[in-house]
């Protein structure tokens, strides 16, 4: 098992108005694999996101990583993981203003010794002829393409996708969940995708249902739809 | 009747002041500082100058002094009397005290030129005097100590300013005043009538019977009774008020440092505000979508403007609040202390000077407002929806600067964050050209006066000049046989058998009114093969001292057009060559030809140059001596004044430099802060981060500490060039040594430094969760 979460849990708040946001989650994701995280708002799937990308704490458990455990990792190895494992894909894109689109995805390369080359990753994003615009010159698709572009550029093993979706219209969200499948095709990442649209759970290998911090259903897909043709 | 509410969005402002509590209050304390001294300062001024100014009337300060060779009698008095004008003695002696000092005694004044008692009281007996207060501080001498001159002895009873001696000036040729060798004192009649009368000074003050009524018919009067004056009397010296040094110079220098003082604040308050005004446009930027939201719900532009525009209101009101009881209080007595350290000022009474309120409260006050109105004006003139969206500059697509894909991804990253910054840059470039120029005028001017007391040394023509003082006997037109007698024996007496010496003829021309006042240029006839400046010059022509050639930027081939002091008569010379003097404003030209020029006579001379001391020359004889603690006395009495003031200057221009290093390297991290947080997410060190987005700052600061340098050198130049051709005779080259520009780039750096550390702490602080919270 290549990532592997054991009871994990999270509460914000304290005394009176402490909430938990999870309540002890098991999961785990094989190497490659397509993960659905379905739920509702405030059934704490972002949470977890932001604790299998090392953003966040959990209050207790821990999280295995290629057989490395998270809970013992200081602040240098968290980032070193992160560096290392994590590629992310924001709902509203995160790109930085003032680079290029081709220095945005050249962010992401940096961070590794054999990152994919730049250009053709931007004629595969389909980017090639917008690689010197600054994000606001470009659609919001074009943007979230560059913030993928900007993820898988490292080669993360995990792709953690944070309702990619989520601000984009329905032609252009099945083009990125196209984009995003070819990437977990063509590069082998796991994809670890939370989402609230039921229709997405198609294209996954494996999908994790949430419900109040906790996994409701859990379910492996024998076969996966292409983005193509999902339908909402 | 609709009562109006107050708006709700008030309540965010203590929030705010409480988020960026470091950013208002270094403004805040920048603003106290500069107002609160300036406040001080124009206080301090005022009263100074009123009090100053009152002195006249008070103290019934004279129009105007000429000093003879002997006294007048009565008929000449009654003729001169007859020109419109009153005459009093004025007569002085100067001695020399056993502490090494000069000290000029006038007998206590009833009528003209009267003093201020500030401590202790008049003397009373022949063995009592009253010395001045600020020479009394220099030469730390208190109430009761004792005064000897080797032959007399006299008890300190009282500290007294003349009236007539605000500035030390022993003589009005002077370049500065000086108050450490150099004071003034009264002693009574009595004793006074039991001096020395051989080295008594016939001075006569007058006071016109009908005060001119402007400046031009003050001048016209003067020249007309300079013109009657050499009909009867023969003249060493004539000094109208107007022309008098001792008792100008404190006024001019004041309001000098006034209008000074005003730009300086000014150009804080600006930079201030500028600040201001980029942390507002860049807060809208962060809270497009708030304002957005809000202008939806129905809140007016200006209901928004007058929430962004209270904090900076507030703080500079508060700032001008605080800094003017800190002007009224501390600051006041320091500037004061400053002036009492400089001048020989009577007593003053702290005034409430309500320009100084304008000045110092409603100035910046009005300026902050205009400058942010603009900024936000323009900012929250877009619609509702462009703020929703985010879209700030409808009307501008910003395209990206191309930049080589070849230059290496930090280095583009880098340039970006300087494109994006690019005003808050040229904010922290004109806030470092400012705090340079105060740093180089801190570090710089007393290593200049340092470095030309040092190189003064090394430059003299001769260690000792000696100019002769011929008997006045000698000169008697109306007993011409005594005359001539008088004189051969004087030729006789300053004979010296000295191999070192050589003679000279020493001329006093003045340097032609024009935009700036008239100074003496000290002629030198030189002797054929002169050992001290060797001189070959053609017909007409001269050599110009260093001091001269900077001073009125004169060159070889240049004309210069001076003129007799007392006389119409001109005289133009061409510039032939320059000597390496930096003393005095001199000319040099063949002795015989000086003669010729003003008609002295073929063998005359008037002193000698010598390496070596003369000791054959007897001391009546000897006028003065012009050695290097005369040379060096401008020097002296102007680290003396300004010494303390300068590492006031130093410490303020090194707090300007690093709030606004902080103030805009803390607007760069706030801005990126989504971006810092993001890069942090995808596995960036806090290191790397830092090295994105602090280096580009720690180069602009280097370049800009390093391009400063050169150019506020030459600003320097240019303001120090004024200074001294406004307010002193002579020149001190602003010659600082390269140490002071090494000084100023590591005080710089060393200042970035701290500041850099402070902003990596911050970076290291930026949350991650930063980039997920906020909407791009």
């Amino acid at each position: 098992m290549f990532l592997e979460l054991k009871q994990i849990k999270k509460s914000f708040g304290q005394g009176e108005t402490r909430v938990q946001v999870l309540h002890g989650i098991d999961l785990s994701v094989e190497k490659g694999e397509f993960c659905v995280l379905l739920g509702p708002s405030g059934s704490g799937k972002s949470t977890l996101l932001n604790i299998i990308g090392g953003i966040d704490r959990a209050d207790s458990g821990d999280i295995l990583i290629d057989g490395e455990r998270m809970s013992q990792m200081g602040e240098k190895k968290l980032t070193l993981y992160r560096r290392r494992h994590l590629g992310y894909v924001f709902q509203m894109y995160n790109l930085i203003p003032n680079l290029t689109v081709r220095e945005n995805i050249e962010v992401g390369a940096y961070l590794s010794d054999h990152p994919l080359d730049v250009d053709e990753l931007l004629h595969t994003l389909g980017l090639w002829e917008h690689r010197y615009k600054l994000p606001n010159q470009l659609s919001g698709g074009q943007q979230q393409r560059t913030s993928i572009g900007r993820a898988i550029v490292k080669r993360p093993d995990i792709l953690l996708c944070d309702e990619p979706t989520g601000a984009l219209d329905y032609y252009t969200s099945k083009e990125i969940l196209a984009l995003i499948e070819t990437v977990n095709r063509r590069y082998g990442n796991s994809v670890l995708m939370v989402t609230h649209n039921d229709a997405i759970r198609q294209m996954a290998d494996r999908v994790v249902r949430l419900r109040d911090g906790r996994i409701w259903d859990e379910q492996v897909n024998q076969h996966r739809v292409s983005a193509e043709q999902l339908e909402w | 009747m609709v009562r109006r509410r107050n708006s709700p969005l008030r309540r965010r402002l203590p929030r705010e002041l409480r988020d960026e509590l470091g950013k208002y209050l270094v403004i805040f304390v920048l603003l106290v500082l500069s107002i609160g001294f300036v406040s001080g300062f124009l206080v301090a001024d005022g009263s100074m100058i009123a009090a100053y100014n009152e002195s006249f009337q008070l103290y019934t300060v004279e129009d105007g002094h000429f000093l003879l060779p002997r006294a007048m009698n009565k008929a000449q008095k009654r003729a001169i009397e007859g020109f419109g004008v009153s005459l009093f003695d004025n007569f002085y002696v100067d001695t020399g005290l056993t502490n090494g000092s000069t000290l000029r005694l006038f007998a206590q004044r009833q009528q003209v030129n009267r003093a201020c008692l500030m401590k202790g009281e008049f003397p009373q007996r022949a063995d009592e005097i009253a010395i001045d207060r600020m020479y009394a501080d220099n030469n730390s001498i208190a109430l009761g100590d004792q005064l000897s001159d080797g032959t007399q002895t006299w008890t300190v009873t009282g500290f007294v300013a003349l009236s007539d001696y605000s500035a030390l000036f022993s003589d009005n040729s002077d370049t500065m005043f000086d108050a450490v060798k150099f004071g003034v004192a009264v002693v009574t009649q009595e004793a006074f009538s039991a001096l020395d009368r051989t080295q008594l000074n016939y001075c006569y003050a007058w006071g016109y019977q009908k005060p001119p009524a402007d400046e031009a018919e003050e001048h016209q009067r003067s020249e007309e009774l300079m013109k009657q004056l050499l009909t009867e009397v023969e003249m060493e010296q004539y000094v109208p008020r107007y022309q008098n040094q001792a008792i100008r110079f404190t006024g001019e220098d004041m309001s000098g440092d006034r209008a000074m003082m005003l730009v300086l604040l000014y150009l804080m308050i600006a930079i201030m505000a500028f600040v201001f005004g980029i942390t507002i446009s860049s807060t809208i930027t962060r809270e497009a979508n708030v304002i957005g939201t809000l202008m939806a719900s129905g809140y007016t532009r200006g209901e928004l403007l007058r929430h962004y525009m209270t904090l900076p209101v507030w703080v500079t009101l508060s700032g001008a609040l605080v800094g003017n009881v800190l002007g009224y209080t501390v600051f006041k007595e320091l500037c004061a202390a400053m002036y009492y350290g400089s001048y020989s000022l009577p007593t003053y009474v702290t005034r409430w000077n309500s320009e100084a309120f304008v000045l110092t409260t409603l100035v910046p006050l009005g300026m902050m407002v205009l400058i942010n109105l603009a900024v936000l004006v323009r900012a929250l003139a877009l619609s509702p929806l462009n703020f929703l969206r985010r879209d700030l500059h409808p009307r501008r697509r910003w395209k990206a600067v191309p930049l080589g894909e070849f230059l290496p991804f930090f280095t583009r990253f880098r340039l970006r964050i300087l494109f994006q910054n690019a005003s808050g840059y040229a904010m922290l470039l004109v806030g470092i050209l400012f705090a340079n120029l105060l740093l180089m005028f801190g570090l710089g001017l007393p290593e200049c006066l340092d470095h030309y007391q040092a190189s003064i040394e090394t430059n003299l023509l001769s260690r000792y000049q000696y100019i002769l003082k011929m008997p006045l006997s000698a000169m008697d037109e109306g007993h011409k046989l005594e005359s001539v007698l008088s004189m051969l024996s004087f030729q006789h007496a300053v004979e010296t058998e000295n191999e070192d010496a050589e003679r000279f003829t020493a001329y006093t021309l003045k340097t032609l009114e024009g935009k700036f006042r008239s100074e003496d240029v000290m002629v030198y006839g030189m002797e054929p093969d002169s050992r001290y400046v060797r001189v070959e010059t053609g017909e007409g022509e001269v050599y110009i001292s260093s001091a001269y050639a900077d001073k009125y930027q004169l060159q070889i081939g240049d004309r210069v057009t001076l003129r007799e002091p007392y006389e119409d008569t001109q005289y133009q010379f061409r510039v032939a060559g320059v000597v390496d003097y930096i003393g005095a404003l001199a000319l040099f030209l063949p002795r015989e030809e000086a003669n010729d020029c003003f008609d002295l006579g073929r063998s005359y001379f008037s002193g000698y140059f010598s390496n070596t001391e003369l000791t054959d020359i007897e001391e009546k004889y000897i006028g003065s001596v012009i050695d290097l603690n005369a040379l060096t006395k401008v020097s002296r009495q102007l680290d003396v004044s300004m010494g303390s003031m300068m590492n006031m200057v130093d410490a303020f221009a090194v707090l300007i430099f690093m709030v606004l290093i902080y103030l805009i390297s803390k607007l760069i991290i706030q801005r990126n802060a989504q971006s810092i947080s993001l890069v942090k997410i995808l596995g960036y060190t806090s290191a790397e981060v830092g090295r994105l987005y602090l280096w580009t700052t720690s180069l602009m600061v280097v370049v800009f500490l390093l391009s400063s340098l050169p150019l506020v050198y030459r600003m320097l130049t240019v303001l120090f060039r004024d200074v001294m051709m406004a307010k002193m005779t002579g020149w001190i080259p602003l010659d600082m040594g390269s140490a002071v520009f090494g000084k100023m780039f590591a005080l710089g750096v060393g200042t970035y430094a701290l500041v850099a550390a402070l902003e990596y702490r911050r970076i290291c602080q930026v949350p991650m969760d930063e980039a997920l919270k906020t909407v791009e």
